[in-house]
């Protein structure tokens, strides 16, 4: 976990100078852009399917206590175990004592971002269990030892040359650098895994309150594996992943794949209603689930940031946004990166020495919330953080002695005619081409990479004076 | 770790009102949901959108359509198949009847997934070493070309997973326009079955560069029998 000891500068300077991940980043988010642009265009009435998803959305949110304790009740009722975890400690915990319980030594896991927030490879790993990401991103970046680089394709940032690399050793000899060959090797490799594993642990895209169901998707088929084989499995969902029925899974299934990767659906959808019926011949016989709150129960009795807890994790706001584009995912230095997980990160940490950056990660145009496929205002909630971190006396000291030296200039009217004045004076040997440029700090900060514009020689306050008395 | 009672008061809390008692209102839908306007239309639609993911599909009308379509595509394979593992075949315990007799007639043996051992893991191991997994359909779905499997004990859900070929029986009049009226029947199921999978074309990725490449984990070839009354 490399770059979690890394400051934000030196994350940021990393990624720029990183010029394969800034290509590759450009390259796939535009691919998967482009791919969504056309399945939601095929649907004919986007817009429509947008507000129906915003507003399933909301009604879950706004009831998440009705519906949670329906969904509990129906998984209940057929003997799932449920657990309840407050914190990620208490989610780690929960699965630790099971994998102990069962004395479990090989377990198989597909994607899940609830397993990356509350690190629970690395738990595992401590105890001595051989635990397996089976998606192949994800297996990737496990074995690279690095947080997901993007929420759909989280190996994102490797060149197939890496990935050989990484390869290498398991295999025990030289593997060819194309795809086929990579692909091919993990399909042998993981099959044995498969066959052999104690415990099963997925995630959740949807939990589906009316009937105990969990909604799962996956391209690659290892979420089926790993629902299907091993005799335990344990999903793990955020608390807010809930749909009412069947009835409202049909738009938000439609609005994921084609928002995520612009299929129709993913190759494999599955709903499961665990456990298994007891003649079945395949699927688990004892099913834990774990619902993680890690302050989502915070952001819930917020009013301002409610409206982050409508997420259904697609990506799309990632693939639009021009500061992911330049950077890709690790500079943001969080397990959600993006717009998303700008927005969401801060609120669920609660750690704005930590996060206080992330709001700032945003050009404010608003491509994300335009991407969102429940309009979720992102763009928005960034700006209601930036408000929430400056309230919250997080600021640097310079920014706050800037906003100070602003409110004193700017409720004196003599004062401020007086400085833009001797501003104009002072400016001289830093202005070209009309331009600020270097200067001593604080400026320089500012300097170094970009221009101010001028303090103007006729300010505009003289320059309306003028007009009056023209007239 | 938290109880039940008091992580949904505590929701409750957050929200500024007791937990409702009734079923809050559900919201109003509606959204232009494609429509097809006949059945052969629905078929037609299904099996372009099926071959579009990489998938082989055909129409057969009788037995001898069925036994034709299945020599076309797995031609003097079985025979190969069935030199190294007798195996190789496995199937549902049942298959549409129209299946059955074919294979039957090509005298290509089944073995029936869920009587195939009696540890799970052995079952596994089969289906892992099978090299064609066979099963119906209880739903297809045009739009997307998808069709969709309930899982049951004379089923198993291996068998549309773990070999390198999966193919799939489905009558033409299972064949749904959309999602939204699949999910309506199973609604109507009341308690749905331990899974259901709705399965899209063959395993994919493009984890690596961004570069598709079919098959890393779940079936490489998957072929669908629409059978036409």
């Amino acid at each position: 976990m490399t770059m979690y000891n890394q400051t934000t500068d030196e994350r940021v300077d990393k990624a720029l100078a990183n010029s394969f991940l800034r290509q590759a980043t450009r390259r796939a988010t535009d691919r998967l852009r482009n791919n969504k642009y056309k399945a939601s265009a095929e649907l004919g009435n986007w817009e429509e399917w947008r507000a129906a998803g915003e507003a399933i959305r909301k009604n879950v949110i706004s009831n998440l206590d009705y519906y949670l304790n329906q969904l509990i009740e129906q998984m209940e009722k057929r003997g799932v175990h449920v657990h309840l975890a407050k914190t990620p400690a208490d989610a780690v915990t929960v699965v630790r004592n099971i994998v102990s319980e069962h004395n479990a030594k090989n377990v198989l896991k597909s994607k899940s971002m609830i397993s990356e927030e509350i690190h629970l490879n690395h738990a595992l790993e401590e105890d001595g269990i051989d635990v397996v990401e089976t998606d192949l991103g994800e297996y990737i970046i496990q074995i690279a030892g690095e947080p997901p680089s993007h929420i759909i394709v989280p190996a994102m940032h490797k060149t197939r040359q890496q990935v050989a690399d990484l390869f290498e050793p398991i295999a025990g000899h030289a593997l060819s650098s194309d795809t086929p060959t990579l692909t091919r090797f993990v399909r042998t490799q993981m099959r044995e895994k498969f066959l052999r594993g104690d415990i099963g642990i997925t995630g959740c895209n949807f939990a589906v309150a009316s009937t105990g169901s969990i909604v799962m998707v996956t391209n690659e088929g290892n979420g089926r594996m790993v629902s299907t084989l091993p005799r335990v499995q344990i999903t793990l969902m955020g608390m807010e992943r809930i749909v009412p029925s069947f009835r409202e899974l049909d738009i938000l299934l439609n609005l994921l794949a084609r928002s995520a990767t612009g299929q129709r659906f993913s190759s494999y959808t599955t709903i499961l209603t665990p456990p298994k019926n007891t003649a079945d011949p395949d699927g688990p016989e004892e099913y834990h689930l774990v619902i993680l709150d890690h302050n989502r129960s915070e952001i819930l009795g917020d009013k301002l940031f409610r409206s982050s807890l409508n997420c259904i994790r697609c990506g799309a706001c990632f693939n639009v946004c021009p500061v992911y584009r330049q950077l890709g995912g690790h500079a943001y230095g969080s397990v959600y990166s993006g717009p998303i997980g700008s927005v969401i990160t801060p609120l669920l940490e609660k750690d704005w020495k930590k996060w206080g950056h992330l709001p700032y990660f945003s050009s404010l145009c608003g491509a994300c919330s335009e991407a969102c496929p429940v309009r979720i205002p992102l763009h928005d909630l960034l700006v209601k953080l930036r408000m929430r971190k400056t309230q919250s006396g997080h600021t640097p000291q310079v920014e706050r002695q800037i906003f100070k030296a602003y409110r004193y200039f700017f409720t004196r009217e003599k004062t401020l005619r007086r400085a833009l004045r001797l501003g104009a004076h002072l400016q001289r040997p830093f202005v070209r081409n009309q331009r600020i440029t270097g200067g001593p700090p604080p400026l320089s900060n500012w300097t170094n990479s970009r221009t101010l514009p001028m303090v103007a020689p006729k300010p505009f306050m003289q320059l309306w004076a003028d007009l009056k008395n023209k007239r | 770790m938290s109880n039940t009672s008091d992580f949904i008061s505590n929701l409750a809390a957050k929200l500024g009102r007791p937990t409702p008692t009734q079923p809050p209102p559900q919201v109003k839908l509606s959204v232009p949901q494609y429509q097809l306007s006949s059945s052969a239309e629905r078929v037609s639609v299904f099996l372009q959108n099926w071959q579009a993911l990489g998938g082989k599909g055909a129409i057969v009308r009788s037995e001898d359509e069925t036994l034709q379509c299945l020599k076309q595509w797995f031609g003097e394979q079985p025979i190969t198949w069935f030199k190294e593992n007798s195996k190789a075949l496995l199937a549902w315990d049942k298959l549409p009847t129209i299946a059955e007799s074919a294979f039957s007639s090509l005298n290509w043996p089944l073995t029936r997934y869920s009587q195939s051992a009696f540890d799970p893991r052995d079952r596994y191991s089969i289906a892992a070493s099978a090299e064609l997994g066979i099963t119906g359909s209880d739903w297809g779905i045009s739009l997307s070309g998808t069709v969709v499997v309930k899982s049951d004990p004379l089923r198993g859900r291996a068998i549309s997973l773990l070999p390198p070929r999966h193919l799939s029986f489905i009558e033409s009049t299972k064949i749904q326009d959309n999602l939204f009226n699949v999910l309506e029947e199973v609604a109507a199921l009341g308690s749905p079955p331990a899974a259901i999978e709705m399965i899209s074309g063959p395993s994919r990725t493009s984890d690596i560069e961004m570069d598709l490449s079919i098959g890393v984990h779940g079936p490489i070839e998957v072929y669908v029998i629409v059978i036409d009354h």
